[in-house]
């Protein structure tokens, strides 16, 4: 039999004619690396300065500080989410996950003590009733269009907020505080009549709807857009440089869709929370997973570590002694995860049963084998640090206990999980740590108890739908919740009758409520709020898992007084992040270090 | 042929509207809405504000209505994504972006993968073959998700001779044109030995050599000619999927096209966005089938469009 050979097997085709195109196209791929955005022409303006840098605002660098066109930070954001926005009367959910509200003053700002510091408003009172305000503005504050900022544009701002029309994503915030907020929010009233007006041009006046102790924390949330251009263009204002107006530290220089969002120091700011650094570059990055390829690339100088590390790249940074130092663990906004039962039907509304199931819950193997460094454990819904947290007591609620588990699920009626309808717990589109504490939790439930549990990680709005079905169409997940403002009344606020869960508790509400707005002895409103988070644990409708420590990586070159330790020891880029929110802000610069990461810009 | 071309365009438009109520119908059946609940519920007033500002109250079939109006003047609304420009205007703005990708890495993958095919045959069962079959193979089997990322852990990371990820330059183009390229190269390479090995041994070949043609003309006139049939059945599916942008390589390589949009859509229930994509993905799909049926009478004269009339 002849050997089979191809008719072709001739002269014409050559392979070397293939390997050479190979080779081309490999040396294509070889070509000389891109240099550094803008090239290499570009020298210090000042070579050799004789005196201390101050930037465009008179604030003097430190000596170790990179000359002032190297003050640039550039930041990532994530590409996959909605970002139509960067301020947060237009849209919270809409807007990137950084380096947005930085275009005027908020009435406070938090320090890295998370305490509340003067931001636009200079003082502040309330009268003997309790529920009127007076906030004094800063009165040189001034738009980079010439215009004074004054109390009508933080009126103008809340009357947006709650402007039925607009139907603002952070409307209920302000609910049930700002008086008539509600009634506007609904379309019962006119938005004029919120309690937020203007007593002269540098006074504003907050009216709530009982006394609120913690509202000038609450006030974080207060930049204001210009009233003028509010009227103008409308609230999408600032997505256009054209249209763009600040009062803030900084302007908006750029803006490419998808791709990145430029700001500038505004030498025109007029405020107290100066920076140091001069020009800031959000860069679009789509892809979690990519945020550390592009930070070792040195293309960015931080990864905002909630929720988008995975326990992938967190063991790659651990087992690098480089990364490692890079590494910042902090509080995050105070952030817990925690099981909830759907409490209204069986088998959920037998307290026995939700007992059984906060036995099995061993978070010392699941800390260190699944959170790692993103955690540390919860026994209560109020993370170590925050107000009124009182986490060591409840270490022993509901220790880890397979036996008692199992008696208390036979006590209810199930011995050895039999006749218990099989669960499907519910995520919340969530990130490769939560879903990995779920199904350890999940295959915990089957071992001791017998009971069948399929864990479903969902699409956020599918699940919030579920959620907020009135019945709940989630009977049993794993959800999470961080703070608003630094006071209990928010944190637990969550647990109230007719909020996020069907839980209800009368004695936990009054609790709650009446700590809220009780303007005596500190420490006795402290004791209410514990009292009233020890019926929380008790009931077992929440088994609380972890309190999130999430870690971000910055590069060694960012410093300042801002990342240097907290009251508590953390040297971190503290929540709320770099906004007029905070003032971080004003506490970071790049060094000279920086030279040995990234060539200079142009 | 302007008889069969006029049928086959009304056929796209029959299905251009057929999509168009399925797709309608079944994004609102999505459970959630455009609004925003991250944290608390909406009150119901609020969330009635907010569907009555985007006319989402309306009546299914009203919405329908007013929506095929519109986009029969050319206007497709208002992105929920990017309240500032139109669907045209971001369309416009991204589809450029992700042919310029799927269409460089086409000009790659075909000539490549057809020079790749025909050595393997013309070296059937040589080691050149065998080589060009596993890389074939490779490219086949292994995601290009999972290539980009191998080349940015490489050519970025390792190497540093590229960026991570970008746009703008013309090095920001050379990785994900070459993991998008893979595939339909290997695809290419794979089908173009398969078929060229078939017809070599074909009788019309045998045929021709006994009359005393040369190689060349042998296989441009018989061997390629006819090895298209089969290849154009094959590549035609690729070119709608690499022009109308891809997820994972837009992601990962931070490309500004409008791959994203597929999936970023309908988690943010971007309804205008959902009825524009999917309209355009099946107007694209259509006209490269047409396309391709009239090559198919280009390179096989045996290929009728009409139906003989004797």
């Amino acid at each position: 039999m002849q050997r089979r050979t191809s008719p072709l097997a001739s002269k014409r085709v050559s392979v070397w004619m293939a390997l050479l195109l190979l080779a081309a196209l490999l040396l294509q791929a070889c070509a000389p690396a891109p240099t550094a955005p803008g090239g290499v022409e570009s020298v210090a303006p000042e070579a050799a300065p004789a005196g201390p840098v101050v930037n465009a605002l008179g604030k003097e660098l430190p000596p170790d500080a990179a000359p002032l066109d190297q003050q640039v930070l550039i930041y990532p954001y994530s590409g996959w989410r909605t970002f139509t926005t960067i301020d947060f009367f237009q849209a919270v959910y809409e807007r990137a996950d950084a380096l947005t509200d930085l275009l005027s003053d908020s009435l406070v700002r938090l320090d890295k003590n998370f305490q509340v510091n003067p931001g636009a408003a200079t003082e502040w009172s309330v009268d003997e009733s309790g529920l009127v305000w007076t906030f004094k503005l800063d009165p040189n504050l001034m738009w980079n269009d010439g215009t004074p900022v004054t109390a009508d544009d933080y009126v103008a701002t809340f009357r947006y907020g709650a402007d039925p029309t607009h139907a603002w994503d952070f409307s209920w915030y302000y609910q049930g505080v700002i008086k008539n907020w509600t009634q506007a929010v609904n379309g019962e009233v006119p938005v004029e009549e919120i309690g937020v007006r203007a007593v002269d041009a540098h006074t504003l006046e907050f009216t709530t709807e009982m006394p609120a102790p913690y509202l000038p924390a609450m006030l974080l949330y207060s930049a204001p857009l210009q009233k003028k251009a509010l009227e103008t263009h409308g609230g999408l204002y600032n997505s256009n440089p054209a249209t763009s107006v600040s009062s803030g530290p900084y302007k908006l220089v750029e803006w490419t869709k998808d791709q990145r969002l430029v700001y500038e120091i505004n030498p025109d700011y007029k405020g107290t929370n100066i920076p140091y650094i001069q020009r800031l570059v959000v860069v679009a990055i789509g892809q979690p997973s990519q945020l550390l390829p592009a930070y070792e690339a040195n293309e960015i100088d931080f990864v905002w570590g909630s929720g988008t590390l995975s326990p992938a790249d967190l063991e790659l940074i651990e087992n690098d002694p480089e990364l490692s130092a890079q590494y910042h663990p902090h509080y995050g906004d105070f952030r817990t995860y925690y099981f909830a039962f759907d409490v209204s039907k069986p088998p959920f509304d037998n307290l026995l049963v939700r007992q059984a199931f906060a036995h099995v819950l061993d978070r010392d193997t699941i800390l260190p084998n699944i959170v790692k460094r993103q955690g540390i454990p919860a026994y209560s819904f109020l993370m170590p640090g925050f107000p009124a947290s009182n986490s060591e007591a409840f270490k022993d609620t509901y220790p880890y206990d397979v036996e008692k588990a199992k008696q208390l699920l036979a006590e209810a009626g199930y011995p050895n999980g039999e006749g218990f309808p099989k669960l499907v717990m519910k995520l919340r589109a969530e990130g490769p740590t939560p879903v990995a504490v779920a199904q350890a939790y999940a295959a915990a439930l089957k071992e001791h108890l017998g009971v069948e549990v399929e864990v479903s990680n969902m699409d956020f709005k599918s699940y919030m739908d579920e959620l907020n079905a009135k019945p709940t169409q989630v009977q049993f997940t794993l959800i999470s919740y961080g703070m608003d403002y630094l006071d209990p009344s928010n944190m637990l606020g969550v647990f109230l009758s007719g909020g996020r869960h069907p839980w209800s508790n009368a004695e936990y509400d009054r609790l709650v409520k009446e700590a809220s707005s009780f303007t005596g002895d500190p420490a006795e409103r402290t004791r209410m709020f514990q009292e009233a988070e020890k019926i929380l644990v008790e009931d077992a409708a929440f088994v609380f898992v972890y309190h999130q420590t999430p870690g971000d990586l910055i590069k060694p070159f960012i410093k300042g007084p801002a990342l240097e330790p907290d009251n508590n020891g953390v040297a971190a880029w503290h929540w709320p992040g770099f906004s007029t929110f905070s003032n971080l802000l004003s506490g970071v610069y790049i060094t000279k270090d920086v030279a040995n990461y990234r060539q200079p810009p142009q | 042929m302007a008889r069969y071309l006029f049928g086959r365009l009304m056929g796209v438009l029959v299905v251009f509207f057929i999509v168009s109520v399925v797709i309608f119908l079944l994004m609102h059946a999505i459970p959630g809405g455009p609004y925003n609940e991250d944290k608390v519920p909406l009150s119901a007033e609020a969330k009635a504000n907010y569907m009555r500002k985007y006319g989402l109250d309306r009546p299914l079939v009203e919405q329908y209505l007013l929506y095929m109006g519109n986009a029969l003047r050319g206007d497709f609304g208002v992105p929920f994504q990017s309240p500032t420009e139109t669907v045209s205007g971001l369309i416009a703005r991204t589809w450029p972006v992700s042919a310029s990708i799927g269409g460089l890495a086409l000009l790659v993958a075909l000539p490549l993968g057809l020079l790749l095919g025909t050595l393997a045959a013309a070296r059937q069962n040589t080691w050149v073959d065998y080589l060009t079959s596993a890389t074939a193979t490779l490219g086949i089997t292994v995601p290009n998700f999972v290539v980009a990322v191998w080349l940015v852990l490489l050519f970025a990371v390792q190497l540093k001779w590229l960026p991570t990820g970008g746009w703008g330059q013309w090095q920001h183009y050379v990785m994900p044109v070459a993991a998008l390229a893979l595939a339909p190269m290997a695809l290419t390479a794979r089908y173009t030995r398969t078929s060229i090995l078939e017809v070599s041994r074909s009788d019309y070949v045998r045929t021709a050599r006994a009359k005393g043609l040369s190689n060349r003309q042998i296989m441009v006139r018989h061997v390629l000619r006819n090895a298209m049939i089969p290849l154009l059945t094959i590549l035609a599916p690729q070119i709608p999927n690499l022009i109308t942008g891809t997820i994972f390589i837009e992601s990962i390589f931070r490309v500004p096209g409008l791959g994203k949009f597929f999936v970023t859509s309908i988690l943010a229930r971007d309804y205008p966005m959902i009825m524009a994509l999917m309209l355009l993905v099946a107007v694209v799909w259509s006209l490269v089938y047409l396309v391709t049926d009239i090559l198919y009478t280009v390179v096989d004269p045996r290929v009728r469009l009409e139906k003989s009339r004797t």
